[in-house]
């Protein structure tokens, strides 16, 4: 890209034409549009919750305005405390994606650098993994994963890791099969060994495609229910996504006010994480993807 | 060679860490409880025996929706399996055979005072004991029926009803207060109507013909007094009939703590909060049987049973069965145990069993003194509950707003009960 | 840019090949053991359990092929596989349709598209049932009767749903492959005078087909396999006969799991849901591939 294209690029938002114009205004009215459903369960959250289902719309007002109610029986609720949840939620949440991204990462380089009949089986039974629903395996996963005593949050990383290895080593093997083997041959011959080429020359270049996969792995694990549900020991242990079922009665009875402000509790670490990457996320999703 | 080395190595490393030992010796208790409400109650029962007699007792509570999933993967545990759990019609009955223990003559059956809500297996064996029992009406605000210028006493059949409810409707603007309140088809609404109103046309058909085992097929001979009834909810109040499903109980529930509706169809469940978050008068409040045009429903009490029995775990070592069953003994003969069991169930079927104060149950005995008859719960022997009742509300819900025809429930009640008896046997 | 790529063949060389061989240990052996426990076995045992009866996994009953005879006798089951090609294909359109337009939009130096992005991206940052029941108030609220008395309006509210979910994550790949495209073809197009549709139609396009292949991939097999947002906006209804006129595979294969004794069809039925998904993402990945073009 020349430096007059550039300086023209730089230049543009200056004198946007009427056309640019209109785009702007049409999306500005397209992205309130867009955050509606998670603005009206903020202000729901702020609601009794008798007012909720019956006009979920209507703002809170003085008699429906509850304050942080919602919020502090949320937390108190039943007598499995919230900040415990919360805590394994990030617990499991970071380690599970860490050791995906480090594990599949590695999986895939030498999936792809080896490239033998054993590795070619592994990568097309990941692939496959990725379309089986998981009710297929939930009983015999949950079984499986006891008797390997994994029904502890220090542990379900594991299962995390065997179960979401699929798409994570179908990302990587993309992105690796695109990255010109030179340079490792370089490395190999000035004498380094495979750990020291994948970690100081291979893994640096796949940062995009760990942040792509990051995401995916986060928030697949951050809001999942049934695996952790089936897995963990229910009388020790909860997650976030289980704990807000709990908050629903028999017959299907449910504080939709508290469910609200838990929602929002729920959403602060991802919107957080999100902001504070955000860049990298951009452009990492997709930088890594189109690799893929 | 390396490699499958490996791999082998690694597979014999996972199967030494499945060898553990299994603690053997004193029993111990492990109860799969259904109800969340009930959770925190249970924790702490379970804390007091525990501490009172050593004896490990463990309480899981099933999320909402999930109890069969949470049962199938917690019976797999083989040596953590649940000892205790619960059964809640013939449907679990037939699924759960093999892990219910016949309790024919332990102490905890001798302690009952009636066995009217327990369950049976094909060999006539009980295997499970209904340890509380609940009934549903119509609940009706007495304060806002006078105020529209009738009393209780002038409900005696459908035709009367429908006469007071039709006027009110009419009359709803220079009232403030409608008939009826929001029938929801909600999921958190609509089993009021897939399962409790259902019973009317299930229990009269079964009383005809004198079934008393899952029947394979039902013929729907009451279906006109469900229609009855069903309409009535829908026209006699202020809810959108054409937009049902978007109605939660909570709603339902709204309209008639607010004085908004008099009537309203629900349970004994529902006194503790009436009364108690919502502050109602308990004087103001009484539940009507449910009247729907059958003939000599004049004599009609309320609709009477259970879904909560108690199952203990044939699979379990007899230590633990010991006690699971020496546990429930206590839980129903204490002083902790029952002052629990009334407060969370209400009067419970045991011959220590507390008083109650709940007024609902007060006027189910009063029906029963005045020697009417039980509506008892037909409906416990639905085939594939879930999937036979969201037939029912679908069409129901079609039907209200005027996409499809009576046949459409029809069919539902008909030829879904078929189909899903064919599919669970 | 004009870095030859090599076949797949090539990737690797013997010069790197051994010595990372020879640490099989180290970088496949953990990732394969894990998959082996936490998918492998489960599925393996999975096929099993779809020829038996079972209550409990621990408590199966031989059957065969009784179960597969079942599900696919079950017109529920068949009318969920029509009505799930449905949802995939026409979201599969959509959501690539609207998240290409976004990302051409968005890169054409607007004021505020950083924040446009952002604002596109959160929705996929959020579970499914959450909003999906905001989604369902939302929806019914605007519609003369609600989504699960009519089924045309039930399908397209979950379309709806469904872009509003997916179109950012696919947007972003987008925004990137159109940024890949080189900017002296733009420029030589303009040069000979090609409008503004015939660049995009015979430059843009072929340049992030790439982008295309891994979102046609992804949206096609989250149609295939979509759940949350099915059960909590019309749970399948209305139901017409007996038959879900919503409901798609994995609902029905859901509710087939939470009915008594009909636990082995449902994991025949999930075997067969396995063999269509994987079926149709290898075609389409062959599909696609085929159309990239060699940078």
């Amino acid at each position: 890209m020349s430096q007059a294209v550039k300086a023209r690029k730089a230049a543009l938002p200056e004198k946007q034409s009427p056309g640019k114009l209109a785009l702007t205004v049409l999306f500005a009215v397209i992205s309130v549009a867009w955050m509606m459903p998670i603005i009206i369960v903020l202000y729901n959250s702020f609601k009794e919750n008798g007012f909720v289902n019956a006009n979920v719309f209507a703002l809170p007002n003085r008699e429906s305005f509850v304050g942080l109610n919602n919020y502090v029986n949320g937390i108190t609720f039943g007598n499995y405390p919230f900040y415990n949840s919360a805590g394994y939620s990030v617990y499991i949440t970071i380690v599970s994606t860490g050791l995906i991204l480090l594990c599949t990462s590695m999986a895939a380089w030498y999936i792809s650098r080896v490239n033998d009949l054993f590795s070619r089986i592994v990568y097309y039974l990941c692939v496959f993994s990725m379309v089986v629903p998981f009710q297929m395996v939930m009983f015999t996963l949950a079984n499986t994963a006891r008797e390997l005593h994994l029904d502890t949050p220090w542990t379900i990383p594991v299962v995390y890791l065997g179960f979401g290895a699929g798409l994570a080593v179908f990302m990587f093997v993309g992105f690796v099969k695109s990255i010109p083997i030179d340079i490792e041959e370089a490395a190999a011959i000035d004498g380094c060994s495979p750990m020291r080429t994948f970690f100081s020359v291979v893994l640096p270049m796949m940062k995009p495609t760990l942040i792509s996969v990051g995401v995916l792995e986060i928030m697949w694990v951050w809001n999942d229910y049934l695996l952790p549900y089936l897995v963990l020991d229910q009388t020790k242990y909860k997650t976030i996504p289980i704990h807000i079922q709990y908050l629903q009665g028999s017959y299907g009875r449910v504080d939709l006010g508290a469910t609200m402000a838990l929602i929002i509790l729920s959403l602060i670490p991802i919107i957080v994480f999100y902001l504070s990457c955000q860049k990298h996320i951009i452009k990492g999703v997709a930088a890594g993807a189109v690799k893929g | 060679m390396r490699k499958l080395f490996a791999v082998l190595l690694a597979a014999a490393m996972l199967l030494s860490m499945m060898s553990f030992a299994s603690a053997e010796g004193e029993g111990k208790v492990y109860y799969l409880n259904f109800k969340p409400e009930a959770d925190q109650a249970w924790q702490a029962l379970a804390q007091q025996y525990q501490a009172l007699t050593g004896v490990e007792v463990k309480v899981l509570t099933a999320a909402s929706g999930s109890y069969s999933t949470t049962l199938t993967s917690e019976m797999d545990k083989k040596d953590a399996a649940p000892t205790l759990f619960q059964i809640g019609n013939a449907e679990g009955v037939a699924t759960w055979a093999d892990y219910a223990l016949p309790l024919d003559g332990t102490e905890l059956m001798q302690e009952m005072t009636t066995e009217d809500f327990n369950l049976k297996n094909a060999a006539g064996q009980t295997v499970a004991v209904g340890y509380c029992y609940e009934a549903y009406g119509i609940i009706t605000n007495k304060a806002l029926l006078e105020k529209a210028g009738y009393s209780v006493a002038d409900i005696t059949n459908f035709e009367s009803l429908k006469k007071v409810a039709d006027d009110i409707h009419a009359r709803a603007a220079e009232l403030g207060f409608d008939a009826f309140t929001s029938a929801g088809l909600d999921g958190s609404s609509s089993w009021r109507f897939s399962g409790h109103l259902t019973n009317m046309p299930l229990f009269y058909e079964f009383r005809d013909d004198g079934v008393t085992e899952q029947p394979a097929t039902v013929k729907g001979s009451y279906l006109n007094a469900y229609k009855n009834i069903w309409d009535l909810y829908i026209t006699d109040s202020a809810a959108d009939a054409k937009k049902l499903s978007g109605y939660t109980g909570a709603d339902a529930e709204k309209d008639f703590y607010d004085g908004k509706a008099v009537f309203f169809q629900n349970g004994t469940w529902e006194y503790a909060d009436l009364t108690g978050k919502y502050g109602m008068n308990p004087d103001d409040l009484c539940m009507l049987p449910i009247y729907c045009g059958v003939e000599g429903e004049e004599n009609a009490a309320l609709c009477a049973g259970t879904e909560n029995c108690w199952a203990v775990n044939a699979k379990a070592s007899e230590a633990d069965q010991k006690a699971t069953l020496d546990f429930l003994k206590w839980v129903v003969t204490s002083e902790e145990g029952t002052q629990m069991m009334a407060e969370q169930f209400g009067p419970i079927p045991f011959k220590a069993a507390k008083a109650s104060s709940n007024v609902f149950f007060n006027d189910a005995t009063e029906m029963l003194n005045a020697g009417k008859y039980v509506v008892t719960w037909a409906f416990n022997y639905t085939p594939d509950v879930d999937n036979w009742r969201a037939g029912i509300v679908s069409a129901l819900e079609q039907y209200s707003a005027g996409a499809a025809d009576w046949g459409e429930v029809e069919y539902a009640f008909v030829d879904g009960w078929a189909t899903a008896y064919a599919n669970t046997h | 840019m004009t870095k030859k790529k090599r076949s797949a063949g090539a990737v690797t060389s013997p010069l790197i090949r051994r010595p990372i061989q020879r640490r099989f240990a180290i970088f496949l052996l953990p990732t394969f053991v894990c998959f082996c426990i936490g998918f492998l076995w489960p599925f393996l045992q999975g096929l099993y359990l779809s020829l038996n009866k079972f209550t409990t996994t621990s408590n199966a009953e031989w059957v065969g092929f009784g179960n597969y005879v079942k599900a696919w006798n079950d017109p529920g089951f068949r009318a969920a596989f029509g009505y799930t090609a449905r949802v995939a294909v026409v979201s599969l359109v959509l959501i690539n349709v609207l998240a290409f337009f976004v990302a051409y939009a968005l890169t054409r130096e607007i004021r505020g598209s950083s924040l446009f992005r952002g604002v596109f991206f959160v929705p996929n940052l959020i579970g499914g049932i959450v909003l999906g029941y905001i989604w369902k108030t939302i929806i019914d609220s605007v519609l003369p009767v609600s989504m699960s008395i009519q089924a045309e309006y039930g399908f397209w509210g979950l379309i709806v749903v469904m872009c509003w979910q997916q179109v950012g994550y696919m947007m972003i790949i987008y925004i990137a492959g159109l940024q890949a495209v080189p900017e002296d073809m733009l420029e030589a197009a303009r040069i000979d005078g090609a409008n503004g549709w015939k660049t995009l139609w015979y430059i843009t396009l072929p340049n992030v087909m790439p982008s295309i292949t891994i979102c046609t991939f992804l949206s096609l097999t989250n149609g295939f396999k979509l759940y949350d947002q099915n059960l909590v906006l019309t749970n399948g209804a209305p139901v017409r006969r007996g038959i879900g006129a919503t409901e798609m595979l994995a609902l029905n294969i859901a509710k087939t799991f939470s009915t008594a004794n009909q636990r082995g069809v449902a994991q025949a039925k999930a075997v067969l849901f396995f063999i269509l998904v994987t079926t149709i993402a290898l075609i389409q990945l062959w599909a696609t591939r085929r159309k990239e073009v060699q940078q």
